[in-house]
């Protein structure tokens, strides 16, 4: 055979192997994120419903009527980061049992989004 | 020790991988010949190409060793073979270096054929493949260099920084092939070869006028990217090297500029040169692959070295060209205006001496003393004093917080001779000659952080020297509250209605707690939202908080947050406002202290608040004295305004005066 042909043989095995090479660098950069998101997304959220997260904050305001209570509350992992929002209580009188201003301890349940507030504390008078 | 070894294996490797290509990439030019002399400069040159691949395989082995030893923080590591699989294998650096090994070993079993080529087709396919597969081996050494690093924009430098290490090999690599036949050509034996060695080096001399163009081109954009300023190529390590190189470089291109010029024949008017004028060129070119082997050492050394973005420079000189001087100073403006015309004038006669046959040397003398005359009429004007740490950037940041202790540093240090409001009327100030000035006017915008670090550091008599009583950081504070002082004297121009499209005022950054957990800063709203500022007092702000709230849905949807700081810092300030309308935005309960002291700078009222932009400017400021009434809808409009602006990119980060 001559030279040249089997110089462009090589280069072309050369041009593929490059790029077959760089897709699978690229690739992989992308299998790596992609399973950390999926790794992520399990641990958010479970199979099977029910889930329980513990968080603390500040109340805002207290809505008896709609039985709500306005919460700025710290990272809830797993769940949502700090933010100011209403949540809703199983029972008046935890909406009662605090008032703005309060610092406190809660536990949310139920099958997300789906969760209220079944218990609170008050963690400084 | 390491080190030396390190930058020596860096250095072999790009001149042995430079003078393969370009050794390579000449034969391709020069073209085959069957003169017996030319015939023997083929056989050394691909011996030498030989010698060279197996120095770049040594060699990159020996510095992924030392990467490895780098990465790992331990010289056993670069024996290690486990540190060095991990190494080539987990990073892109280490990726980057599998490849090009694996073209080199490719290029080096090319090479090893020793076939004798008759066909031209083969011949040039066997060349041209040596001299390609040693470019891509080249360029792709940008892919694990400094270029690779760059945020955001990393394909633009790595782009720049391929077609430099292209540029590069094909024609200082080739140097020392074309020095090598001159010489043969030069010998008595290699009168054969003359006319086959004018014709190569009319040939290459053409492609390395545009080598040296793209050189020159993408030089300029990746010293743009790692260096950026002036400062940071005089006052770095990283830049003064460049600046060495960049003198070689030049050196280089006299001697390239000489070659064209001595010798006649290689602008093509003749065939052949004799035997001296060929020994003449042989040595000069000789000349110019030995400042390319210097020029090597110094960009080994530059890969190296941490780009001068990233250092903090320290200013050679006890001068810089500042044009702020003229601000204040229109006859000042004048002078310079002139004189850069005189000195236009003296370039323009300069390049008409170039053109000219005649009258050139008066010409050439006369334009050179109109623009020393020019630059000396413009230049005094822009002088400015400078030190070394003139062009240093913050350790800390313009942030409340820092500011506020700045102010605690003042008045125990400063306030005596400044005076409290920094206005250069303490009780010691009468003692004092010459005055301490105002602090807060426009003349201290003129100076640099880094003039003032330096005054506050080593002393400005009649001012003692505090670099000995406050650390590092205290000092930033102090400047920090300088730049406050001076940016709320100036607030005084803000009114309760913006300026459209004028954001000038930076709003210093502050972190901020509400309740126990949920913290936040003022940058992290930066793009995203416009911040209402309410410094406020009880009981006569309370109206207005509950005006705010019962309209804060619709700020909301407007995307602006407010965000509340109690002037009194008081620790329960959500329970103190819990009578009125629930209010959900956020209340500071915890770094409200530092927020007011910061704050009140700019606006010393009970009650203010302060409009601040998505780019984080201070737009504008409301401060009343007692009970604040504003009909919502008027806030309301200004947001409107806002909204309606176009966004101008840069966010003040590294805004510094």
């Amino acid at each position: 055979m001559r030279i040249w042909r089997v110089v462009l043989l090589v280069d072309l095995a050369l041009v593929l192997g490059l790029a077959a090479g760089y897709l699978w660098w690229g690739q992989q950069a992308r299998r790596l994120a992609n399973e950390l998101q999926a790794a992520r997304a399990v641990a958010a959220v479970s199979p099977g419903g029910e889930r329980e997260y513990r968080a603390t904050g500040v109340v805002r305001a207290g809505l008896p009527d709609l039985g709500i209570l306005v919460i700025t509350h710290g990272d809830i992992p797993g769940y949502m980061p700090a933010m100011t929002m209403g949540f809703r209580t199983t029972s008046p009188t935890i909406v009662e049992s605090v008032s703005p201003g309060d610092e406190v301890r809660f536990t949310l349940r139920g099958t997300p989004p789906n969760l209220a507030i079944t218990a609170i504390d008050k963690t400084a008078p | 020790m390491g080190e030396v070894a390190g930058l020596l294996a860096r250095w072999l490797h790009l001149a042995s991988s430079i003078f393969l290509v370009g050794g390579a990439a000449l034969l391709l030019i020069a073209r085959p010949s069957d003169r017996p002399t030319a015939r023997r400069w083929e056989s050394w040159i691909l011996t030498a190409c030989r010698v060279l691949v197996l120095a770049a395989l040594g060699s990159a082995i020996a510095t992924v060793a030392y990467q490895t030893a780098v990465l790992e923080e331990r010289w056993a590591a670069a024996l290690e073979p486990a540190a060095l699989a991990r190494m080539l294998t987990r990073t892109q650096a280490g990726n980057v270096w599998l490849a090009r090994g694996g073209l080199l070993v490719l290029l080096a079993a090319f090479l090893a054929i020793r076939a004798e080529v008759r066909d031209r087709a083969d011949w040039r396919a066997l060349r041209g493949q040596a001299a390609l597969l040693g470019l891509v081996a080249l360029g792709l050494v940008a892919a694990a260099g400094h270029a690779a690093a760059v945020e955001p924009g990393a394909a633009a430098a790595i782009t720049a920084d391929v077609v430099h290490l292209a540029a590069a090999g094909l024609w200082i690599g080739g140097l020392p092939a074309l020095a090598l036949l001159l010489w043969l050509a030069g010998r008595r034996a290699g009168a054969d070869a003359r006319p086959y060695a004018v014709l190569a080096a009319r040939r290459f001399s053409r492609v390395a006028l545009a080598l040296v163009g793209a050189l020159a081109v993408s030089g300029l954009w990746s010293a743009w990217v790692q260096i950026a300023s002036v400062a940071g190529l005089l006052g770095t390590r990283h830049g003064n090297l460049l600046l060495v190189k960049l003198v070689t470089f030049a050196a280089m291109l006299v001697l390239a500029t000489l070659n064209r010029r001595l010798i006649p024949a290689l602008g093509g008017e003749a065939h052949s040169v004799g035997r001296p004028a060929m020994r003449r060129l042989s040595r000069v070119v000789a000349a110019e692959a030995s400042l390319a082997v210097l020029v090597l050492a110094i960009v080994a050394a530059m890969t190296v070295t941490p780009p001068a973005r990233h250092e903090q420079p320290t200013w050679p000189l006890s001068f810089r060209l500042t044009l702020d001087n003229l601000g204040s100073a229109p006859d000042l403006a004048s002078q310079v205006l002139v004189g850069s015309q005189v000195a236009v004038l003296g370039v323009v006669a300069l390049l008409a001496s170039l053109a000219l046959r005649r009258l050139r040397l008066p010409v050439l003398a006369g334009g050179a003393v109109v623009l020393v005359a020019g630059g000396a009429i413009a230049v005094p004007p822009l002088v400015s004093d400078a030190y070394p740490t003139t062009y240093r950037r913050p350790d800390v940041a313009y942030q409340a917080a820092s500011i506020a202790d700045g102010r605690r540093l003042f008045d125990a240090h400063c306030a005596v001779c400044h005076g409290p409001q920094a206005a250069g009327d303490g009780p010691a100030a009468a003692t004092l000659q010459p005055r301490p000035p105002d602090l807060r006017a426009s003349h201290v915008a003129l100076h640099t952080a880094g003039d003032i670090f330096w005054w506050i550091t080593n002393g400005r008599p009649p001012m003692p020297a505090f670099g000995d009583r406050l650390d590092v950081d205290a000092r930033w504070h102090l400047i920090n509250y300088l730049r406050a002082l001076a940016a709320g004297d100036a607030a005084r121009l803000l009114g309760p209605t913006i300026e459209p499209e004028r954001p000038w005022l930076v709003a210093p950054d502050f972190t901020f707690n509400v309740g126990p957990e949920y913290s936040r800063s003022l940058r992290e709203y930066r793009g995203r939202r416009i911040v209402l500022l309410v410094l406020y007092t009880l009981p006569a702000s309370a109206p207005r908080l509950g005006e705010l709230a019962e309209a804060y849905g619709l700020l909301a949807s407007l995307e602006v947050e407010i965000l509340a700081v109690p002037t009194d810092a008081a620790p329960d300030a959500i329970r103190r406002l819990a009578g009125g309308p629930p209010i959900f935005y956020p209340v500071v309960t915890d770094g409200a202290r530092a927020i007011v002291e910061a704050y009140r700078l700019f606006a010393p009222a009970p009650h203010a608040e302060f409009l601040i932009d998505r780019q984080g400017y201070l737009r504008a400021i409301v401060a009343a004295p007692d009970a604040p009434q504003r009909d919502p809808g008027r806030l309301l409009a200004e947001v409107e305004r806002l909204n309606e602006e176009t966004v101008t990119p840069p966010p003040p980060d590294e805004h510094v005066h």
